[in-house]
């Protein structure tokens, strides 16, 4: 079976870990493995918000800079921050020759440079933005072809209505992404069709969730979530699908907060999207830690059910 | 020897501020060949003209050099003041001093020996200059219009009004273009149909003028004066000869087409005329949508059509026709809603662009004028206009100001207040430009008295929820952000060029510019000209304008056309390329660098010679030319080594 090297990140070894299950489970039922990194570190995290210019891209540049090493040039990763971060420092790398020489300064293993600020002309040029990030749900559209999902099902999720939310990280800035239109994106919803579910239109997809203001302003975050969730739900959706953890964490999660606020709402269960493609292929509901899940997602998985008379008992 | 008079302009200060010209005249009497220099103030005045004529008599001179601005503004001022005192026209020169030489320096004492060199590099061009006679071209006094909207209308009428021949072309059925389309314009409020359409029947039924509605030019060779043009006539699928335009086939037709002139809102059988006041009012069968076509039963309109004018059996005609004179006025279109991805793509139904709207405001149109979004037909209470889309927007869009918005969203928020009287209209807008005759008088008054809210910031995103249409802004006065839950949004999309222009240029041989609009032979002073002789441009397809500014574009462009048809014959510039037959080995390298056409493969001597008429004296085949054969004329390879050298401070 091919083996693709795979960055899980913090949030996928930890709290999202049952992000990280479902996408190693769904990928062995499409015939490659994720190969997770002998070592790894904190990917940054937060280069997006970052007003440095070279520290931030030191670590992402390591992890690129390992996997290049190790003979490979494709690093998948799952959550959007992650890629993000990663396809980004790996831009700027590429097309800033500041950047590279600097970065590759620190990455040096005979002597570290450290004063960077002095060293433009630096001589470390060693790694040159040679990986190619790709996002799971890219390579599965890109790679392996959503045609070959649809092949694979297990499960049928017909009828059943979801709704694709994309946050902010996953398609921004487009120049250095390049992974679909910001503005009206079609790869979730691709993805949805793939596993013969029906997406859902509504207007809220691409708004933010709030993200860090979790942390600083949850009421604006509750906000937010609300007028997305209630939108998705006003427009037909079943449940909402993400890729990343922190929208999965403020979706789920603040729903809590949303129904004290908001006498009038509903919860919706969300999903990773290798959950749905996990269950559509077969892997047993147990695996799939819906235990961690704040809204219960029982009435899509008794949908999913009933339509195919495969539960769980298979 | 030749005797040269040397002429040094002070152009007020714009060359004496920083060449010493008085040194530069003192020091051309020195060169070789000059037989007198002589500064003055301004050259082109009526004095300094004088003093030229007055110089070559007294001082005999056989040639003159003026060194003064580029030769572009005056060398035919001053070529035809020698010709008045006996010269001939080719033995004067500029040297350009200011434009090379003081506009582009700071340093006096540098700049005037600059000077110097530049008329000592022309003192050795002039003299081996030869005197040349203009070559003679005859004309073919006929016009094309290419583009029967506005502005090709205006142009083959004025054309024709002076007794000349025009061949009016128009891709679609009728001619009329997109101000067909308008309810009332700007800033008068009057009828655009109204003030159209005795200009279409004018132009359909002028001695003058030979309509060729429903066609396409194929292709085009030739030069100012005698082009050869190949026009496709496409298949109507209706005898046009025998039509009477009585629409009976038009009613029974049960095909549903979706009506390009109506912007979609409404449809049309597959046999159609665009509109009721169509210029020739004959319909066409579009042959894509028609069902006889796809299945091969029907032939409804056929059966109805009582004196036999339908015939499936038509075929694309090709004629050939010979012109003097082409003028492209092909017009604009609007970047396409789907193109807007923040603004829904397309996928919303109650967003719409401009020239929709102007179909709901037209007494003709979908809805008889009323005012009724195509989602559900309800009068809308709440209406958004959104200016820039995709103008002004150098990162994701078009850079430039589409030029008309902000005076028809003015006028449609106007005009939308005057049939909905409880309605709300909002205009999104970056700035409000109004420059034109009454513009700023229109907009003050619609701001101030109709009850139109001005927002000023940009939109960000539409989307449909329910049956509301709801914009996101920000009002950048307020420092807010605007959520309005509009019924209908109109969004004021950038003018681009018409898909057809590229290619069209591309036959034509003429340049269009940064954005794919027609491009002008200068910005100023020659706005209704391509760079290419005999080929004019008129209207939109070189740049957004407005009508009246259309119009007088039109009507430039005509009275260019009418100025060359005036003569008996053209005179070409003898200053191009000649080639010395007994040194061309006949490799053709000229042919393939000529950007022009103008060299041709002689089979029989085995040379390339040159077409004088369509040679631009570019000096490309010169530079090109292994052998030397090819030279220019009045730029020989020994006029351009002396002159290197002189420039070079040499001998």
């Amino acid at each position: 079976m091919a083996k693709i090297a795979y960055y899980p990140g913090c949030a996928l070894n930890e709290r999202s870990s049952h992000l990280d299950r479902s996408a190693r489970d769904a990928t062995v039922k499409l015939g490659f493995e994720l190969d997770e990194l002998d070592t790894w570190t904190c990917c940054g995290a937060v280069p997006p918000v970052s007003e440095e210019r070279v520290m931030n891209l030191v670590a992402p540049s390591r992890i690129l800079k390992d996997v290049r090493d190790s003979g490979r040039d494709i690093l998948i990763t799952i959550c959007d921050f992650c890629y993000n971060t990663l396809k980004r420092t790996n831009f700027s790398i590429k097309s800033d020759e500041i950047i590279r020489k600097r970065v590759n300064a620190f990455l040096a293993d005979d002597t570290p440079e450290r004063d960077y600020l002095e060293k433009d002309d630096s001589p470390w040029e060693d790694y040159a933005g040679e990986v190619k990030v790709i996002h799971l749900m890219e390579y599965l559209r890109d790679e392996l072809g959503y045609d070959k999902i649809t092949e694979s099902l297990k499960r049928s999720l017909k009828g059943l209505k979801i709704a694709p939310y994309y946050g902010c990280v996953m398609l921004r800035p487009q120049n250095e992404i390049q992974l679909d239109d910001p503005e009206n994106p079609a790869i979730i919803e691709d993805f949805i069709t793939a596993l013969d579910a029906q997406p859902v239109k509504y207007p809220y997809r691409t708004e933010c969730c709030g993200s860090y203001l979790s942390v600083s302003s949850p009421d604006a975050s509750t906000r937010l979530c609300y007028r997305i969730l209630t939108s998705a739900r006003n427009n037909g959706a079943d449940a909402i699908v993400v890729s990343c953890p922190l929208c999965f964490y403020n979706l789920d999660s603040r729903q809590k907060a949303i129904s004290e606020a908001y006498p009038d709402f509903t919860p919706l269960p969300i999903f990773y999207f290798t959950q749905l493609l996990s269950v559509a292929l077969g892997v047993e509901f147990g695996r799939q830690g819906f235990e961690k899940h704040y809204v219960d997602v029982t009435p899509v998985l008794d949908k999913i059910a009933s339509s195919t008379g495969k539960g769980d008992s298979e | 020897m030749k005797r040269i008079g040397v002429f040094v302009c002070h152009c007020g200060i714009n060359i004496a501020e920083t060449v010493d010209v008085k040194r530069v005249a003192e020091e051309a009497k020195e060169m070789e060949g000059v037989a007198y220099a002589q500064d003055y103030i301004y050259m082109c005045s009526e004095p300094g003209q004088t003093l030229v004529r007055e110089k070559i008599v007294e001082e005999k001179l056989d040639a003159v050099i003026i060194a003064a601005c580029s030769p572009t503004l005056h060398e035919s001022t001053f070529r035809a003041a020698a010709e008045e005192a006996g010269l001939n026209p080719w033995q004067c020169e500029i040297a350009n001093i200011r434009e090379q030489c003081s506009w582009v320096h700071t340093d006096r004492e540098k700049a005037t020996n600059k000077a110097i060199h530049i008329v000592a590099t022309i003192v050795q061009k002039t003299k081996l200059n030869e005197s040349l006679e203009p070559i003679p071209v005859s004309i073919t006094k006929k016009a094309l219009v290419i583009g029967g909207g506005i502005a090709g209308i205006q142009a083959a009428l004025d054309i024709a009004d002076s007794g000349y021949k025009v061949i009016l072309v128009e891709k679609e059925s009728s001619i009329g273009g997109h101000m067909a389309q308008l309810s009332e314009t700007f800033p008068t409020l009057d009828c655009s149909q109204c003030i159209l359409t005795p200009k279409m029947v004018a132009a359909g039924k002028h001695p003058n003028i030979e309509l060729m509605t429903y066609s396409e030019i194929e292709g085009i060779h030739g030069y100012v004066g005698n082009f050869k043009v190949l026009i496709r006539r496409k298949a109507a699928f209706v005898d046009w000869s025998i039509c009477n335009g009585c629409g009976l086939c038009m009613e029974k037709c049960p095909a549903k087409v979706s009506s390009v002139f109506d912007r979609e809102l409404a449809k049309h059988g597959a046999i159609y005329v665009p509109f009721p006041q169509a210029v020739p009012n004959k319909p066409v069968i579009e042959q894509d949508s028609c069902i006889y076509f796809k299945s091969g039963q029907c032939r409804l309109c056929e059966k109805v059509c009582e004196i036999g004018a339908i015939d499936f059996e038509q075929n694309d005609q090709f004629v050939e026709e010979e012109v003097g004179a082409i003028i492209t006025a092909t017009g604009f279109e609007t970047l396409p809603v789907a193109d807007l991805a923040e603004y829904g793509a397309g996928d919303v139904p109650d967003v719409i662009d401009g020239l929709a709207f102007e179909r709901l405001l037209s007494a003709s149109g979908p809805t008889v004028g009323e005012v009724k979004r195509p989602s559900d037909g309800m009068v809308p209470k709440e209406i958004v206009f959104v200016q820039c889309a995709g103008s002004r927007d150098p990162e994701r869009y078009k850079p430039y100001c589409s030029k008309i918005c902000c005076m028809y969203t003015t006028k449609h928020a106007l005009l939308y207040k005057h049939r909905v009287h409880d309605g709300q209209p909002y205009i999104f807008y970056i700035d409000i430009r109004t420059g034109g005759k009454g513009y700023e008088e229109f907009y003050q008054n619609a701001e101030e008295e109709e009850g139109i809210i001005y927002l000023r910031g940009k939109v960000a995103k539409i989307f449909r929820d329910g049956d509301k249409t709801v914009v996101w802004g920000t009002d950048t006065l307020t420092g807010r952000n605007i959520e309005i839950a509009a019924d209908l949004v109109v969004l004021a999309t950038a003018v681009i060029p018409k898909d057809s222009t590229a290619e069209l240029a591309q036959k034509l041989r003429i340049q269009t510019g940064p954005n794919g609009f027609l491009a002008e032979a200068h910005p100023k002073l020659r706005p209704v000209e391509s760079i290419n002789s005999g080929f004019f441009i008129a209207g939109a397809a070189q740049g957004p304008k407005d009508i009246p500014e259309t119009v007088a574009q039109a009507s430039g462009a005509a009275c260019k056309v009418i100025s060359l048809f005036s003569r008996d014959h053209l005179e070409q510039d003898p200053a191009i390329a000649w080639v010395d037959e007994d040194l061309c080995g006949g490799c053709r390298i000229c042919i393939s660098v000529c950007p022009y056409d103008a060299r041709e493969y002689d089979e029989e001597q085995g040379i390339a010679l040159v077409n004088e008429a369509l040679c631009e004296g570019c000096g490309s085949c010169v530079a090109a030319c292994a052998c030397g054969a090819t030279q220019q004329r009045n730029l020989s390879d020994s006029q351009i080594k002396s002159m290197v050298t002189a420039s070079l401070g040499g001998e």
